[in-house]
């Protein structure tokens, strides 16, 4: 299992660099994993995303559908991206500490 | 092959026994004709970037080659050392083969086409894949995603409920996006011309590019609907090695297509997705279609050849390249579609080289996107890819595979190329040139009136037609029938912009344009090119000038002309930003 080495914290990661375990998620983690998404700075609507893709996460265990993402954080579909340059499904939820998703993402 | 022992040998039995009930004609012609003769070793993207003969496909197809030389092979049943046959004595064996077969292959076929017998490894692979996962060997991520298609009947295990959702979300943002509160996304409705149906990532996470074919629709006026069940276009099946999913998810489309009553059925950009939809899963389910399957990209070279839509290739100004999704470009034979469509969507269009049958694999076929265990082994081979792309020099990807824009993305990222990938569909739908929109550009602007423009070209019909329908809309014409008189009546009289031929008897446009972009009392007057052949485009975009504002091919359609001129107008009046500069 590779290590991952940021801003001094160590993590046990996939071979995509997703949490292994999202469990020991806490906001720390999404400052660190935020270099590797290429977002420089976290804001009050990065934050915004993350804790509701968690929240969703710890609730059904699953992301949600870009949709929902949209629907509850009043987020225009091309805002995600602008926030998030590698995209929800890798970047976004690499932040907020969620598994990979399934599938051919 | 094993050097440690699981204790247990019951899989390992089972895939001994399964393994002659797999063999058809062409496994049998792959099996027995491999002669090692290296020819395969250079065409794999896996031991180009490594170097390790073990990469090689032979040595890859030899792991399950020696099951054939031990139980099928006449020579090898009676002496199976003297061939190179082995058996399967032990569970463990079965997990080193699954490293080879999921984790060392894309099942991309580049080896295929230069073997001189034929040999198909990725169907030796598949055939190995499917073994192993029928005693669950496979890695966690092809379960999962395999387990999702047989419950949900979607990769992605998207509910019913969301993706209806989903579906009147994206409806929302077409009509505002074409400012028609009437444009449509349909669902179930009968009788239609097209039913469309789609990869589960553009419904759960990366809509655009469905947005960008309801665009395209619309505007086309297309007869179409979305499939309330039965739309996921992927199959896992292909990537299992599992023919009975492959049938379930091939059914599943073409029963609610039939329900429906489609006259077509058309798949979105995704290059697995099409070939098993058309080629493999009818075959899988054992049955014939009452309609015909064809790719999204086969879709809009017709709206464009029948005049059904109309494209504006201003609108992608950065230079894009293209990459061939393996089951598109060598399994699928599509690869001058997209060229064709990018063409005149695009101002720049690169290509990759190498390019079409001979393209690389983006590093993520074959499923491997979804395999975790083995990323880091993928990422270090697309050096090859990354590589290939840096060499094309591109400031944007595009490609028509769901699957190979992540897998690009990835390695682009990895290899910190950092430019985007986007499907061509998305592309097209940026140059649409929506009716309403080219109507507006019927009235010219006042303040464009009285404005000149420099029409050369060497044919007198061409010149009437621009320079007729240009003055019929307020502006003041200057013409030239070749290349001399075009500089001489540039540098007189300084039109406003010019509208340039390329093929001209004598100097070329070419010569004009690269002479306009570099005196520098020229190069603020912008170029239209105004041509019959698009392919020459080319030859402009390796001189270090900067592009021309316009690129409008022949025959010229009048609403395309006026908005082009009026577009390069207003920016020249307004914006005073450098010429070319996107």
């Amino acid at each position: 299992m590779p290590t991952l080495e940021l801003n001094g914290h160590s993590y046990q990661v996939d071979e995509d660099g997703f949490l292994e375990d999202p469990s020991i998620w806490n906001e720390e983690v999404a400052k660190d994993f935020a270099t590797t998404e290429g977002v420089s700075e976290l804001t009050e609507e990065h934050w915004k995303m993350i804790n509701y893709l968690r929240n969703y996460y710890l609730q059904f265990g699953i992301a949600p559908m870009i949709r929902k993402l949209c629907k509850e954080t009043g987020f225009p579909l091309n805002k995600v991206y602008e926030l998030f340059p590698s995209g929800p499904a890798k970047g976004a939820c690499k932040l907020a500490g969620l598994p990979k998703p399934t599938g051919c993402v | 092959m094993a050097d440690h022992t699981s204790g247990s040998n019951e899989k390992a039995k089972a895939v001994v026994e399964a393994f002659p009930k797999k063999l058809n004609r062409q496994a049998l012609l792959s099996f027995a004709s491999c002669v090692h003769c290296g020819m395969c070793n250079d065409s794999c993207h896996y031991y180009l970037a490594t170097g390790d003969p073990k990469m090689t496909p032979a040595y890859k197809a030899d792991q399950v080659r020696k099951l054939f030389k031990y139980h099928v092979d006449w020579l090898g049943r009676l002496a199976p050392a003297w061939v190179g046959g082995k058996t399967f004595t032990d569970d463990a064996q079965l997990e080193e083969l699954k490293d080879v077969v999921f984790g060392t292959c894309t099942m991309c076929r580049r080896c295929t086409i230069s073997c001189p017998f034929g040999v198909d490894h990725a169907l030796m692979m598949r055939m190995t894949r499917g073994m192993l996962s029928a005693q669950g060997v496979a890695p966690e991520g092809v379960k999962v995603v395999s387990n999702d298609q047989w419950q949900t009947g979607n990769q992605m295990g998207v509910s019913q409920e969301d993706y209806l959702e989903t579906l009147a979300w994206l409806q929302d943002e077409l009509r505002n996006e074409v400012g028609d509160p009437k444009a449509e996304i349909p669902i179930d409705k009968a009788g239609v011309n097209i039913v469309f149906v789609v990869n589960p990532r553009e419904i759960k996470y990366a809509p655009m590019s469905l947005l960008a074919a309801a665009k395209i629709f619309y505007a086309a006026g297309e007869d179409w609907t979305m499939p309330s069940v039965g739309w996921d276009n992927t199959n896992f099946g292909l990537f299992s090695g599992d023919d009975k999913l492959g049938a379930h998810m091939g059914n599943l489309a073409y029963d609610q297509a039939i329900k429906l009553g489609v006259k077509k059925m058309v798949v979105s950009e995704c290059g697995h997705g099409f070939r098993a939809t058309k080629w493999e899963a009818p075959n899988w389910a054992g049955r014939d279609l009452p309609f015909p399957i064809e790719s999204f990209l086969e879709t809009m070279v017709e709206y464009v050849n029948t005049g059904r839509i109309m494209l504006d290739p201003s609108a992608n100004r950065k230079p894009v390249t293209y990459h061939d999704p393996c089951n598109l470009g060598r399994s699928a034979g599509i690869t001058e579609e997209p060229r064709f469509l990018l063409k005149r969507a695009c101002m720049d269009y690169r290509e990759m080289t190498p390019n079409r049958q001979e393209n690389y694999c983006c590093t993520g076929g074959g499923g491997a996107m979804s395999m975790s265990e083995y990323s880091s082994r993928r990422l270090q081979v697309a050096k090859v890819k990354a590589d290939q792309i840096k060499a094309t020099g591109a400031a944007c990807v595009a490609t028509a595979c769901h699957n190979c824009v992540d897998g690009l993305t990835d390695l682009i990222k990895h290899y910190k190329i950092n430019i985007p990938v986007k499907n061509v569909c998305e592309y097209v739908a940026d140059a649409l040139v929506l009716r309403r929109a080219a109507h507006v550009t019927e009235e010219m602007p006042a303040e464009l009136r009285g404005r000149s423009v420099l029409v050369i070209d060497d044919d007198p019909d061409v010149v009437t037609y621009l320079t007729t329908l240009l003055q019929d809309h307020g502006l003041k014409t200057f013409t030239a029938r070749n290349a001399a008189e075009g500089i001489k009546v540039a540098r007189r009289e300084r039109p406003d912009m010019i509208t340039l031929d390329i093929s001209m008897p004598g100097r070329s446009g070419i010569e004009v344009f690269t002479w306009l972009r570099s005196e520098p009392e020229m190069t603020g007057i912008p170029v239209c090119i105004v041509t019959g052949a698009i392919d020459f485009r080319q030859l402009m975009y390796h001189r270090n000038v900067p592009p021309p504002d316009g690129y409008i091919e022949k025959p010229v359609k009048a609403d395309l002309l006026l908005m082009t001129v009026r577009r390069i107008l207003e920016i020249k009046l307004h914006k005073a930003s450098p010429v070319g500069v996107s």
